[in-house]
Order: structure tokens, then sequence, then C-alpha cells
């Protein structure tokens, strides 16, 4: 199976890399990569990961970082492909994972133990990039704090519990905690670890309820 | 009106686009996920050598390489002026280095690199601010070691920097701090705004762009997202209060704007102009 | 009327003509070339290597000669160069014991096995003015062993075999990259020498001699200093042994500093370490003095002397980064200082208010409304201090 690189590694990555500032920058909102970037690097058929996933880590990847990548996930030689074109190595351990590529069902359970950095130095935390198979506005998620003018909403999907009940218990411990990056298919947003996070009941059809 | 100055041609060779190496910028790009994801929060970078001097900006620089594109439109300012001297040799750097388009006009940029003064043209959603800092940590004039200075932001313990602005006001009866005014970012960083008048700094609170900051010498980056929570320290009997000028500006008459005192001749005369000199100038046109 | 400064572009270039036309010179004078300073400036050539960590003698050259002689300025040049090179490979530890010697001494014991080696040292000059250099006279080509020296052990292996030395072993973990990382203070001893290494000279040497002048005193000696040509190997995959890419001239100094010892650990010297790129005995004594006085805190000595203080020394050493921001000054800073001057006005006008005086600015043109310059009286200026 072909994993493909960007076709133009500067600007490609450049723009890859707006969108995720954005995208951490305005929490919630989604973005979509453009269509000249997936056509060139769509993962092979029958992968777990999307464009949107793949190109995260290709543009945040390198050799100076380790990845974590959910054994579900680690399909068609992802894991391979991912060190032959950034030159990142494979985290012996979620512990020392700069990145970890999860499915939310990963952070359910006896979930495996992410770097949330310390109180001194925070920043030295796992970056989260979740693989979604929904991601939309408008869902039962209301996320509020920087970036986020009043209240966003957001849906994503079935069995997202796992992982917004963790992203929502960043606050408790902030500034230590975990920063994630959502993705499905060529979509993706972000939900930093300053974001508030609370989930209201959709058949109420009220959209949020600020804390 | 179109003042967008569009290069012709590739950037210069040689060189990568605009100058730092992928890695380098990897490396920058991803402490400024970070930064964006704990407000105020200075994160050390692996800061590199620029062709310029530190303290002319290369912090602000390997920000700005590290987020501009081929497509951006790039504005530089210094003082608040496109046409002081720092201001045109960094404009001058990236049009060379990345063949981008620069404005001097503030609606019109992408990413506006800025020393010392935030645009009086409120910034719209999408803008990117650069600024440039000399010393980012707020609490280094009170506390020279970093070890220290470093726990103290770690346990929140920020009680030193009101004694100090207390102080002040024992002594002189009132905060004497004018420029690089302390600020507390959505309630828990105090963090520096980069030497910017405290004028700027209500500009800061719930922006609609977003804010980095990058200290070279220093090697350290943070940042304010758009929509964040930014207060100026200050006391309950004491508000924090902005400067004020007897005088609308000599050129286009703004009356709420941050203005340069300017000497005119030996005898003691003097002006005040607007220190945003696109502002200035496009007022300057509306009413002509 | 007055309009707001323009044309930055335009005196900016102006001024690098005339910049470049002054470092040329009159013109009936021959232009220097690269490779006479590589060849009759050599000193200043270590040490524009040494500080902006790069080893290539050619580019230094060039450095100095577009800096017009300025060291600071050629160490700044040449570091941002070595910013824009690839990384290709990592090197393996240099080995200095099999340093080709060409001057080797010990002020510790009088003689020593392979020999005290003077070397090419200005140390026994007498500081006379050679005015036969004014109308270049020819120089003698010096007496050469016929033979290369052996290889010298080192003056401090003799003390080690005895176990009056601290012994110092590689734990064989990877050191922290300056270049690649910000120094996290406090940071270890691998991490201090690698920034004294590139620190400023003058500055080193400035706290070395303030140690010896009683600011944290560590008695030193100067165990040995060597100077001379070490290979620079790196390891290959699929290549059995290192592989040798080149050789380099380095200065390295040992120092043997006073005893520490506890009621544990039996009294032993301890050692300061100094090196540096190219002929730079200066930079690696005071190199020297400057980790032996930062090891204080880890001997369990009273940190009394600035030179001992770790964040102090190691945040200030770099003269790439105190040359531009002390040169930063220059730079316009007329926002800030509007703000001070606003400020100051309004705490002078409360004080006279307070004293029952006149406002020291109370004919400021701040007040006209028409806002023309209208001369004020003298008082206004700020220096003058109203009695």
């Amino acid at each position: 199976m072909q994993w493909h690189a960007f076709e133009s590694p500067v600007h490609d990555s450049q723009r890859m890399f707006r969108q995720l500032l954005s995208a951490m920058s305005e929490p919630g909102t989604l973005a979509a990569v453009s269509d000249i970037t997936v056509r060139h690097i769509l993962p092979p058929a029958g992968s777990a990961v999307g464009a949107a996933g793949w190109a995260t880590l290709l543009t945040l990847c390198d050799l100076e970082t380790s990845v974590w990548i959910a054994p579900e996930l680690n399909t068609g030689g992802l894991a391979d492909a991912l060190t032959f074109h950034t030159g990142a190595r494979m985290a012996p351990s979620a512990a020392e994972a700069d990145f970890a590529l999860v499915l939310p069902a990963t952070l359910s359970g006896q979930a495996p133990a992410f770097r949330e950095g310390s109180d001194t130095h925070p920043d030295r935390s796992t970056t989260l990039v979740v693989v979604l198979a929904e991601l939309e506005a408008d869902g039962p998620w209301c996320l509020s704090g920087p970036g986020i003018a009043d209240v966003r909403n957001l849906d994503v999907g079935q069995g997202g519990e796992a992982l917004m009940t963790r992203l929502a218990a960043n606050r408790a411990r902030f500034p230590r905690g975990l920063d994630a990056i959502l993705t499905c298919e060529e979509r993706l947003t972000a939900v930093p670890r300053s974001t508030c996070i609370t989930q209201v009941q959709i058949e109420e059809g009220v959209s949020c309820m600020l804390p | 009106m179109n003042s967008v100055d569009r290069r012709e041609g590739p950037p210069a060779d040689g060189y990568n686009f605009a100058y730092l190496d992928e890695q380098t910028k990897r490396m920058i790009r991803r402490g400024l996920l970070k930064a964006v994801a704990i407000p105020g929060y200075q994160v050390p970078f692996g800061g590199r050598e620029m062709p310029m001097p530190y303290g002319w900006g290369t912090g602000g620089m390997q920000l700005t390489a590290s987020v501009l594109g081929q497509d951006d439109v790039l504005k530089v300012i210094d003082q608040g002026a496109d046409d002081t001297t720092n201001a045109v040799s960094i404009r001058a750097f990236f049009e060379r280095v990345a063949g981008v388009a620069t404005t001097t006009t503030t609606t019109e940029a992408d990413v506006i690199q800025t020393r010392h003064r935030i645009p009086e043209q409120p910034l719209r959603q999408g803008q990117i601010l650069i600024f440039q800092v000399p010393i980012p940590e707020p609490l280094r004039f009170i506390e020279p070691s970093e070890v220290e200075t470093r726990l103290m932001h770690a346990l929140e313990e920020y009680g030193v920097m009101h004694v100090k602005l207390y102080e002040d006001i024992a002594r002189h009866g009132h905060i004497a701090t004018t420029y690089a005014y302390p600020v507390k970012v959505d309630g828990r960083y105090v963090t520096d705004p980069s030497p910017i008048p405290k004028f700027d700094n209500p500009k800061l609170h719930m922006a609609e762009s977003l804010m980095l900051f990058g200290a070279g010498r220093e090697k350290r980056l943070y940042a304010i997202p758009p929509y964040t929570r930014v207060e100026s320290l200050d006391f309950e009997d004491h508000p924090f209060e902005v400067q004020q000028w007897d005088v609308p500006c000599a050129i286009c008459g703004a009356r709420d704007t941050f203005l340069d005192e300017v000497i005119t001749d030996d005898q003691g005369g003097r002006m005040f102009v607007c220190s945003d000199t696109d502002y200035c100038q496009s007022r300057a046109e509306e009413v002509a | 009327m007055y309009v707001a400064v323009k044309g930055g572009e335009q005196a900016i270039a102006n001024a690098h003509r005339w910049l470049a036309d002054r470092r040329r010179g009159e013109r009936n004078t021959p232009e220097l070339e690269v490779t006479q300073v590589e060849q009759q400036l050599r000193l200043a050539v270590a040490r524009v290597m040494a500080e902006a960590s790069l080893y290539d003698p050619e580019l230094a050259s060039l450095a100095i000669k577009q800096a017009s002689g300025d060291m600071v300025e050629a160490v700044f040049l040449l570091r941002a160069y070595r910013t824009t090179l690839p990384r290709l490979a990592e090197t393996l530890p240099l080995d200095t014991s099999s340093m080709r010697i060409e001057r080797r001494i010990s002020a510790a014991y009088k003689d020593i096995p392979g020999g005290q080696v003077l070397g090419p040292t200005y140390d026994y000059t007498h500081r006379l003015l050679d005015f036969l250099q004014l109308a270049n006279a020819e120089v003698d080509t010096p007496a050469a062993a016929e033979q290369r020296l052996a290889d010298c052990p080192q003056v401090l292996e003799l003390l080690d075999a005895e176990g009056l030395i601290e012994r110092e072993a590689d734990d064989g973990s990877e050191p922290y990259d300056i270049t690649r990382d910000p120094p996290d203070f406090p940071v270890d001893r691998a991490t201090r020498l690698q920034m004294l290494a590139r620190g400023d000279e003058g500055y080193l040497l400035a706290l070395g001699y303030s140690t010896q002048r009683g600011y944290g005193r560590n008695h030193p000696f100067a165990g040995e200093i060597r100077l001379g040509n070490v290979e620079v190997e790196i390891a290959v995959e699929e290549h059995e042994g290192p592989v040798c890419i080149g050789e380099i001239e380095i200065s390295e100094c040992q120092m043997i500093n006073q005893f520490g010892g506890s009621r544990e650990v039996a009294p032993q010297f301890t050692r300061g370490y100094g090196l540096a790129f190219g002929h730079n005995e200066r930079k690696t004594m005071a190199m020297a003095l400057v980790d032996r006085a930062l090891r204080a805190e880890e001997l369990g000595e009273p940190v009394t002397g600035p030179a001992q203080q770790a964040e102090f020394v190691l945040a200030h050493a770099d003269s790439v980064e105190a040359a531009g921001f002390v040169s930063h000054l220059k730079l316009p800073h007329y926002v800030d200082f509007q703000s001070e001057l606003e400020l100051l006005r309004r705490l002078r006008r409360n004080h006279a208010r307070r004293h029952g005086g006149t406002p020291p600015d109370a004919a400021d043109s701040h007040a006209d409304a028409d806002n023309t310059s209208a001369p004020v009286g003298s008082n206004a200026a700020l220096g003058e201090e109203h009695s």
C-alpha cells in the first residue's frame, strides 16, 4: 500500500500548519484540507486514518518527535510510512509520545498514560491526533474558553464520550493537559486543554448551557 | 485602491522559503500550537541565529518565517510606523527570502509583524499579529533567576508583581509602568505584552485576531488566542487606565490614538502626531 | 507642515554603500585577501571560529574581512551562516590524548613524560613593537624536529593513576545540544561547557580573573595546556570502526584545583576544563577557571562570587546575544519614551502641586488647542530641575 508525502513539502505543510494553528486558536471550528493536498496524499483505501490525520502527522512530525499509534490504526504499514516520510520515531510507550494517533475508544477504560506535562513545563505533553468516524458542528458538546467568542458546539459521533470526558478533565489539571486535533476524513478541528467542555442534551433542543 | 506590493519572480536563490529550514519551522510550529493551547505560557524553543542581531526582532522573524505562506500579504511595523528603519529592513528581508506580497495597509495584511505597537484599526478574525519581544518574562525585573520565575508561574504565585506595582503607588501615587504593562491571560498566566504602551493593552482583550509573541534571544514564544480574556493588573482603588492626550493628532485630528511627540525646533516647540502611520494616513485621506 | 519620516529604504541602501567603501579603504592600497587573513591573522580566525562554533578557517577569515576586523561582528556573521547548515552526521568524541602536539606545557610539574613543548607562543616575547615588520622583513624558517612527537599522555592521567584527582568517566548519556534546544536552567556540566566554549573570550577572561582575586577562589594550577591537531571521526553504518573525516586544530586546558573531600570521600584535586577551536589558549584557560567556579554547588562550596552563579554567568556569556541586545537600544523607542514622558510630566505636575510651586510645564504646548508648535519656556526642558 502506498502512503504519499506532500507534493510540495514546503508549501503544503505551511498551509496545513496554518489550518492547524487556526483550529487550535478557535477550538471547535471545522476546516477541510485543501483538495489539491488531499488528492496527492490520500491514504490508501481501507486505512483507518483519513487525509486530515495523515496530513497532520506529515506536517508536525520529524526526527525530533516520537509518535504513539493505537494498534487498531496501525494498518497498511502506517508506522513505517510515517518513519520513512518524516523520520519520526515510534514512542516505546504512551508516556514518551509527543504525538499520539488514537481512536476515541483509546481514551476509555484503562487508557494509555499520555504525557500531560508538568506545572513548570506544561508544554512537554502529548498532542492527540484523533481519528473520528463523524465530526460535525452543532452537536451535543458545548465548547467555551479562549478562542471562542461565546460558545461553539461540536458533534464527534457515537462513542465520543470517552474522548470528550477525558478532554473535559483537562480544565481541572490546567496548565497540565492533553491537546487534541480531531480529524475525520479530510476535515479537522482542535480542542486544546484551555477549552471548557460541557454536554447538552440534544432532545431538549437547547444549544448550550454555560456552567 | 490596491496598496499591496506584489513582487515579480521567485524568492532569492540559495535560501529556503522564508529563510528557515523546514526542521526549524516544524519545531517552532509545534511550539506555537502548544503556546496557543496554554494561553500566556512561555514555551521554550530552540531559537536560531537569524541574519539580523538579537534584540532586533529575531524572535518575531522566526515566528513570521514559520507561519508565512506564499499567498500571504505581510505588513511590518515598528513604533506603529511602516517606514522606520527596522520595519523597512525586516519587510525587505521577507520580500527577498519568501517573495511574499507586502502592504502598509493594516486591513489588507494577513500577517503583521510588529514592534512596540498594536495597530489602531481593530484586527479582524484570521489576521495574525506577531510581536517582537525583548524580555518575555514579566517577573524578570523582580526576580532575575529563571529557575525561580518558572516556579512562580507554576505555583501561580504572583504576589511579588502586585507588591511591585503597589510600591509604585506608594511612591508616586501612580503605577509607574507605562509600557510592557503586565497582563493576566485567561485568568491564569501573568504575561508580558511586549513593550507596547499600556494604551494598547485593552486591544489584547477579546481581540478577534490571533496574537503570537516571539523572543529570539531568550528563546521563548507565547500566544494569546482570539477571544481570550486579558486583564491588565491593577488594584480596586487604583484601576488600570491608559494614557491620554489633551490635543488631537496634528495631521489627521484623531483624538483616540496613541500620539508621538515630535520636536519641531530648538525653542521647545513640539507637536503630536499618530504613531500608527497607516491609520493616520488613511484618516487624513478621508478628510481631504 | 510636518510629515512622518519616510524613505528609510533609500537611507539604508546608502548606508550600506558607505560602509562597503569604508571597509575597502583607499583604493590605491591593495585589497586584503581572505587567504592573507587566514594565514597571517590566525589567532583572530581561531577566536571567530571558537565563538561562532564553526570550524571553517576560510569563512572565518572572510567574516573578519567583511566585518572590517570587528571580532564580535565577525563571530555573528559566521554564527548566522552556521545556522543555515544541515546536520549531516554526529562525530565521535574527540580524543585529545592522541593529539598531534604543537605545544604542550604543564605548570604543575617541572618535567613531564613527553616533555614540555613550547611551540608557537607569544609568552616569552618581549612586548616591543617590531618596527622591521613595517617594512615586511623576511622571516626565518623555524627549526623542526625530524620526527613527529609521540602521543603524549595527559598530565592529569598521571595524577589519576594515584587517585589524587577526581576521576571523570563518560556515562554514555547523550549530551544536551544548546544549538538545538534552549538551556533549561539549572543545566548540567556538559551543557555549561558548551555554553562556555562559545562564550565571549573577554567576558570569560574577566570572570576567570575575578576568581583568582578572591570572588570564588579555587586555587588553580595549569595542569596541562595543549595545542595541536586531532582527528575528527564519525561512525558509519555498515563500516567497521570509526571513519576519519579530517583534522582540526584545537586548544585544551585542564586546570588542577584545590582539593575537596568530606568525611566519606578522601581529599583529592578537582578539575576545571577548557576547550576551543584553533589556537585559543587564553580562552581555554579562562574557560577552565569558570568551569571550575561553576562547580561550586556540586562540590559543596559556598557560592560567593559572580563567577560561581551559573544562571548569571551562562545567560550573559554569548557575545552574539549580548551585542545584539545592547545594540538594539539604537532602534527607535519613540513609543516607550513617549509613554515615560507623559508619566514623568504628570508626576512632576503632581509634585509641584503638592509643594505649591508652578508646574514645570505649565506653559506646555500640550494644552494648546490649536496644537501649533508654540515655543515654551526653557523650564519645560525635562532635564532641568526647578529649584
